[in-house]
């Protein structure tokens, strides 16, 4: 009973507060945002030297992980519905969980996908979540170990040049404390997404978003691994795999 | 009745109210005098002091908050061997540091790297550590929590820990207002605890807001030296402009330590260190980022005859003639010496709040 009442006053409360959503919430439906990496719009193929950038060099990846955070929603007339920001943290594992999952989301028509790479450091840690996110990240190892942030990304493999001997390679890329933001907001538009109401079926909507691997080496700026093979705390080049990977990601419908 | 004050909290807690400004408020009601309460504590800020830099309104300490920070603050559970808390090497009585190691001591009398520091005023400082790794309050445990020369432990197996424990699931309800424990409420319970310790009651806190003290004409004249030849850094009420220099001192084995460029990747940053603010200097001894100096009088030394060149040496400490270090006369160091004491806060050291036992 005492848990009835308390739920009961919460709700209310949630109700009251919720005073930037029009009045008839429509009802809520599902999301599923499944992340593929590809190369050539071909799905990964781990640790063989199976590609080659623009500089040419071969290289394979051993292991890709990275953080997308604060998911938007845009609707057909510019509004936003933003997820709750404390659940909108996931980690995309290319050799474990690639999709997010989201839920509640009010069913409507929806014309582009907004999210973060990496970790917003303005939401950090002020807005709940991302000291939430903690454990889950650190058991991925995205935690710098010597720092109290996050790595938005840790790629690694090896690579090798002109047919020579393989060498490993490491990009770990997040925000250099306060002096230096490489978290990057991505907004990808996709046609007429509906989102249905669930009630009684299990509708679930699903969007395969694309992250174009390549693009990491060669996109706005181009990344020789000869040139610099460890990329870690690197006020040079963090930045230029930042805004490269912002360039990456699309939508396949 | 005894339901009505988690209502009252969790209104207090997730409620609309956007305004803090009531932070005297207490949470709890005529209604319910025999109930447990959650009070919001008194975060005021001294009157000589700067604007807190910490959001007070976004995590605000409350009774309950304090208490559970507190003992997560002293509990040796939270690290791998079940013995280092945090307050192994934060001892209240030399504000919060410690005085028998030079550098931390970890788990399994694993040695740390730098000289644990001071825990005051926390609530008003940009950056935090030594080289600023942890740019808030809420991540800086992050870092003593996991390094393996420290506590050594995951902070999913501390929430384990917390949650497999007999008290803490309550006292964390009763902190938060509903169950859980998490990794974020465990942040700010400790940050709760944490902010609190304002070490505003010093001789020279008294001074500043005109109190009826008065200083010897020692330290008087050290007041002055200071004014004219440390506060340039050492700047403001709390002794610090929060800024990252070059201070001369040789990097040295086994640490090697290059200081701010770690967390920058700058080499602009390569040796500098976070000034720190003076605040109780007189009772936390050994001093520098890895506590090589063992007194005021040898730091005063090494200020004017012990520096040594480097590319990111602040230029303040560049002699006109070439050589390095600051020109303070020995009788200066006499009075300086005298000034920085009046910056000792017997009233925070024995605060009762923040006691161990």
């Amino acid at each position: 009973m005492k848990k009835l009442i308390v739920l009961c006053l919460l709700v209310s409360l949630a109700i009251a507060c919720n005073n930037d959503e029009s009045t008839n919430t429509p009802t809520p439906g599902s999301l599923n945002l499944v992340f593929q990496n590809t190369i050539d719009a071909s799905p990964l193929v781990m640790n063989d030297l199976v590609y080659t950038n623009t500089s040419n060099e071969n290289y394979g990846i051993n292991e890709l992980k990275y953080i997308i955070s604060n998911i938007t929603l845009i609707r057909l007339d510019d509004t936003e519905y933003i997820y709750p920001v404390e659940d909108s943290y996931f980690l995309i594992d290319e050799e474990g969980n690639k999709t997010a999952s989201l839920v509640n989301i009010p069913a409507d028509t929806y014309k582009a996908i907004k999210f973060g790479f990496g970790v917003d450091p303005t939401k950090y840690p002020i807005e709940s979540g991302t000291l939430n996110f903690v454990p889950l990240a650190e058991e991925a190892d995205m935690l710098w170990s010597w720092s109290a942030g996050y790595k938005f990304i840790k790629f690694e493999g090896n690579y090798s040049v002109n047919s020579g001997s393989e060498i490993p390679f490491l990009y770990h890329v997040g925000s250099h404390g306060a002096t230096l933001d490489n978290y990057k907001e991505i907004i990808i538009p996709v046609s007429n997404m509906v989102i249905q109401s669930n009630g009684e079926n299990d509708n679930i909507t699903e969007r395969n978003i694309q992250f174009d691997i390549a693009k990491i080496f060669d996109s706005i700026h181009t990344l020789s691994l000869e040139a610099k093979n460890e990329i870690m705390v690197d006020p040079e080049n963090a930045p230029k795999i930042a805004e490269n990977i912002s360039t990456a990601f699309s939508i396949s419908e | 009745m005894r339901y009505l004050k988690y209502i009252i909290i969790i209104f207090f807690i997730n409620g609309c109210s956007s305004d803090s400004s009531d932070e005297n408020a207490i949470v709890s009601t005529d209604d319910t005098p025999a109930t447990v309460t959650n009070a919001l504590l008194d975060f005021s800020v001294p009157t000589n002091f700067p604007d807190a830099t910490y959001s007070i309104a976004q995590n605000p300490p409350t009774e309950r908050g304090f208490e559970l920070g507190k003992k997560l603050f002293y509990d040796g559970q939270l690290a791998s061997d079940g013995v280092v808390s945090c307050g192994f090497c934060h001892i209240q009585s030399f504000a919060f540091t410690h005085h028998t190691h030079i550098t931390s001591h970890g788990v399994d009398g694993r040695i740390g790297t730098r000289n644990a520091q001071p825990l005051h005023n926390l609530a008003f400082m940009n950056e935090f550590t030594w080289d600023g790794a942890a740019a808030f309050l809420d991540t800086q445990p992050i870092i003593p929590l996991t390094a393996e020369v420290e506590m050594n432990e995951t902070i999913s197996n501390v929430i384990s820990k917390l949650e497999a424990d007999d008290t803490y699931p309550t006292m964390f309800y009763d902190a938060f207002g509903s169950e859980g424990v998490t990794a974020e409420r465990m942040f700010k319970a400790l940050s709760q605890f944490m902010v609190m310790m304002v070490s505003a009651n010093s001789k020279f806190d008294k001074w500043e807001r005109g109190e009826a003290v008065t200083f010897t004409a020692q330290e008087e004249a050290g007041r002055i030296v200071f004014d004219t030849k440390c506060a340039s850094c050492h700047a403001g009420t709390l002794q610090t402009d929060q800024s990252y220099r070059n201070n001369g001192l040789a990097m040295v084995d086994p640490f090697n330590d290059i200081g701010r460029e770690r967390v920058t990747g700058l080499p602009q940053d390569h040796l500098k260190f976070k000034v720190p603010s003076l605040r109780n200097i007189e009772i936390t001894f050994p001093y520098m980022h890895d506590g090589r100096i063992a007194t005021l009088e040898d730091v005063l030394d090494f200020y004017t005859d012990g520096m040594v060149d480097s590319e990111t040496l602040d230029e303040q400490f560049r002699r006109d003639d070439g050589t390095l270090g600051l020109d303070i006369t020995p009788e200066e160091k006499v009075q300086l010496v005298a000034f920085l004491k009046t910056l000792t806060d017997n009233d925070f050291l024995e605060d009762r709040r923040f006691a161990e036992f």
